[in-house]
C-alpha cells in the first residue's frame, strides 16, 4: 500500500481538523472459464452466449448459470449469437471535467438487443451518429475491429455485457425501425 | 424465551487458495445444496440473508449480484450484513423469532485472492490511528500471541501443538485447504513471520462459502427427523482499540457464551473460530470449555478459512458433527474485527 498521511497545514497552535489518506489497493483476479472461452470466440470474430433451456433467456457474455431458472449452464448451452440487432435503450452523457474524465463531448452508451436467439449487451458505443439522432428501435450492427487490432485486455469477470477490444461499436444500418414497445420489457 | 430454531440444511464448498470462479459461480451449488439437504423448493424461503464483504474481491455491489445464486426472481425478502455470514444467520435466526415466518436461508461468501488481505484489513481499523499504520491482522495476532505468551498462560510449543492437531484432523475434512501429518519440533524450527508467529501459526485466506437453512420447530420436525436445534445464540463486542483492550481475554467470548448458555448443560466438542493458534486458549478459557471438550475436530480455520464464511461454517460443520454421531450438544464460535474483537456464540444440539 503507498499511504501517505498528510497532516493539514501544521500551525501548531492549530488543532488538526482534516487529515488526507491516500491509498491504493491492488487487485489480480482469474477469468473464470466460461468468459475465458467467450473471449477466445470473440477474436474469432464470434459473439457467444448461454441459453437457459427453462426460461429461454440469453446471457452474453455466457456467466455459467440462469439466475431466473436457478439453474446451472454449461458447454451444452452455448450459443453462437448475431452481431446486428436493434437498440432497445440508451443513456446520453455530457461529461463532467472531473480527474480522468477523458471525454469532451457528449457521447451515449446504449443497450444492443441481438437478433436471433437473442442476448443483450449493455453500455454499447454508437459510431457514425450524432446523439441527438440516437433512437430505441433503430437497427445497427457490430463495427469489427481487423482480426489483428483484437484483443482480450479488457475482457474480464466483471465487464458484463463487454466486447471491448475485439467490436469498436455499433453502427446504424439504415434499415426501418423496430416500433420501440416490443423492447418495453428490456430497456436495461 | 426465544422460540425453537433448528438447522435442517447446510453446505460448505472447498476452501481454495484460489478459485478461477467467480464467488456467485461458487455460491451456486453450495445454495442448492443446503436446499436439496433441507428438502425444501427454493421457493419455500421465507427470508435470505448473505453475509460478504465488497473489499475482497474489490467489486462495488457484489453482495447484489451474490443473490443470483439465490434466485430473486420473483422478488424475495432480503438481508445483507457486510460480515461473517454467522451474523447472518443470527438475522435469520431474530427474523424467525417473530413468529410469521418459518423458513430461512442464511449464507456467507468470499473471495479473498484478487487482493491482498493484509492491505485490506487495516481499512475496517479506527481510520484515524490504527488504519494508516497498516495495523494488518498478523500483527495484531502477533501482539496478542506475545501478551498470552508473556503471562504464562501458553508456550510456543503449545501454539504448534494446535495447528499440528489441526492439520491432522483436517486429512479427513473434504473442505479443508491444508491438512496433513506435521512434527511439532520442524514447525518450531521453522522461522517467525511476525514474531512469535510462525507460518502454522496463521491461516489461510481462502474463497469459499457457506450455507445453511433454519426452520421453526414444527416445520423443522416435518422436514427432518434429525434436525441440529439452535439452543442459544448470542453475540458481543469490545471496544475497537485493542490498546484499551486486555488482550489475553475475551470478555466478550465470555459474555456471548453466557448469553448463549454454553454452560447450562455438558459440552461435546467446539467449533472455533481460531484463525490464529493461541487463540484457541484464550476463547476456550472464556467458553470455560475443559479438556474434554473435542475442539475443531473438523481442523478449524486454520486449515480452511473461507472469509466472510469462516464463521458459519463452524455451525455447519459443529451441525455435521453432531449428526455424524461425534457428540449430542455443540459451541460454535464466530469472530469478526482484529484479534476477536467481536464474538458470536451458538449453542447446537441434537435431536437424540
Amino acid at each position: 500500500m503507498s499511504e501517505q498521511p498528510v497532516v493539514a497545514a501544521s500551525d501548531s497552535e492549530q488543532p488538526v481538523v482534516m487529515m488526507d489518506y491516500f491509498m491504493h489497493l491492488e487487485y489480480r483476479e482469474v477469468v473464470c472459464p466460461i468468459v475465458r472461452r467467450y473471449a477466445d470466440a470473440l477474436m474469432d470474430g464470434k459473439i457467444l452466449g448461454q441459453i437457459s433451456p427453462t426460461s429461454g433467456l440469453v446471457y452474453v457474455p455466457p456467466r455459467s448459470y440462469c439466475p431466473v431458472s436457478c439453474e446451472w449452464l454449461g458447454e451444452d448451452h452455448l450459443v453462437e449469437l448475431e452481431d446486428h440487432g436493434v437498440v432497445t435503450n440508451f443513456t446520453i452523457v455530457t461529461p463532467v471535467q472531473y480527474y480522468g474524465q477523458e471525454e469532451t463531448e457528449p457521447f451515449a452508451k446504449a443497450s444492443v438487443l441481438l437478433d436471433g436467439p437473442g442476448g443483450m449487451l449493455g453500455l454499447q458505443d454508437i459510431l457514425d451518429l450524432p446523439v441527438d439522432e440516437l433512437r430505441v428501435g433503430m437497427r445497427v450492427e457490430a463495427v469489427w475491429l481487423p482480426p489483428e487490432e483484437r484483443t482480450k485486455d479488457e475482457i474480464g469477470n466483471r465487464s458484463w455485457g463487454s466486447v471491448d477490444g475485439a467490436i469498436r461499436g455499433w453502427r446504424p444500418t439504415g434499415e426501418p425501425d423496430v416500433p420501440a414497445e416490443q423492447f418495453l420489457d428490456k430497456v436495461y | 424465551m426465544p422460540i425453537d430454531i433448528a438447522i435442517v440444511g447446510y453446505a460448505q464448498s472447498p476452501s481454495w487458495e484460489r478459485s478461477e470462479l467467480t464467488e456467485v459461480q461458487f455460491l451456486f451449488p453450495v445454495i442448492a445444496e443446503a436446499i436439496a439437504m433441507a428438502g425444501i423448493d427454493r421457493r419455500d424461503i421465507d427470508f435470505t440473508c448473505a453475509g460478504s464483504c465488497d473489499y475482497l474481491s474489490g467489486q462495488t455491489f457484489a453482495f447484489v449480484s451474490n443473490l443470483e445464486a439465490v434466485g430473486a426472481w420473483p422478488p424475495i425478502s432480503e438481508s445483507h450484513v457486510e460480515m461473517d455470514g454467522a451474523w447472518a444467520m443470527y438475522e435469520a435466526w431474530v427474523a424467525l423469532q417473530h413468529g410469521d415466518i418459518d423458513l430461512a436461508l442464511a449464507f456467507g461468501s468470499g473471495k479473498s485472492s484478487p487482493g491482498d488481505p493484509m492491505q485490506i484489513y487495516p481499512l475496517q481499523m479506527d481510520p484515524y490511528t490504527l488504519t494508516p499504520l497498516g495495523a494488518d491482522p498478523t500483527s495484531l495476532a502477533a501482539l496478542q500471541a506475545r501478551a498470552l505468551l508473556d503471562s504464562g498462560r501458553i508456550t510456543e510449543r503449545e501454539m504448534a501443538e494446535v495447528a499440528a492437531r489441526n492439520r491432522r484432523d483436517a486429512v479427513a475434512n473434504p473442505y479443508a485447504q491444508i491438512s496433513g501429518e506435521e512434527d511439532v519440533d520442524a514447525l518450531l524450527a521453522s522461522p517467525y513471520v511476525t514474531a512469535p508467529m510462525r507460518d502454522h501459526d496463521l491461516p489461510p485466506f481462502s474463497d469459499g462459502a457457506c450455507a445453511v437453512i433454519l426452520a421453526t420447530a414444527d416445520r423443522a420436525r416435518a422436514l427432518s427427523d434429525n434436525p441440529v436445534w439452535i439452543r442459544g445464540i448470542d453475540h458481543r463486542i469490545e471496544i475497537h482499540q485493542p490498546g484499551m483492550r486486555d488482550l489475553r481475554e475475551s470478555p466478550s467470548t465470555a459474555a456471548a457464551g453466557k448469553g448463549a448458555g454454553v454452560a447450562d448443560g455438558p459440552v461435546d466438542l467446539a467449533e472455533l473460530s481460531v484463525a490464529y493458534t493461541h487463540q484457541e486458549r484464550i476463547l476456550t478459557d472464556a467458553l470455560g470449555l475443559g479438556a474434554g471438550v473435542k475442539v475443531n475436530l473438523s481442523g478449524g480455520p486454520l486449515t480452511a478459512n473461507p472469509m466472510m464464511a469462516t464463521g458459519l461454517s463452524r455451525v455447519a460443520e459443529a451441525a455435521r458433527a453432531i449428526q455424524r454421531g461425534d457428540g449430542r450438544r455443540a459451541v460454535a464460535h464466530a469472530t469478526s474485527g482484529q484479534p476477536l474483537q467481536q464474538n458470536l456464540v451458538c449453542v447446537l444440539e441434537g435431536e437424540r
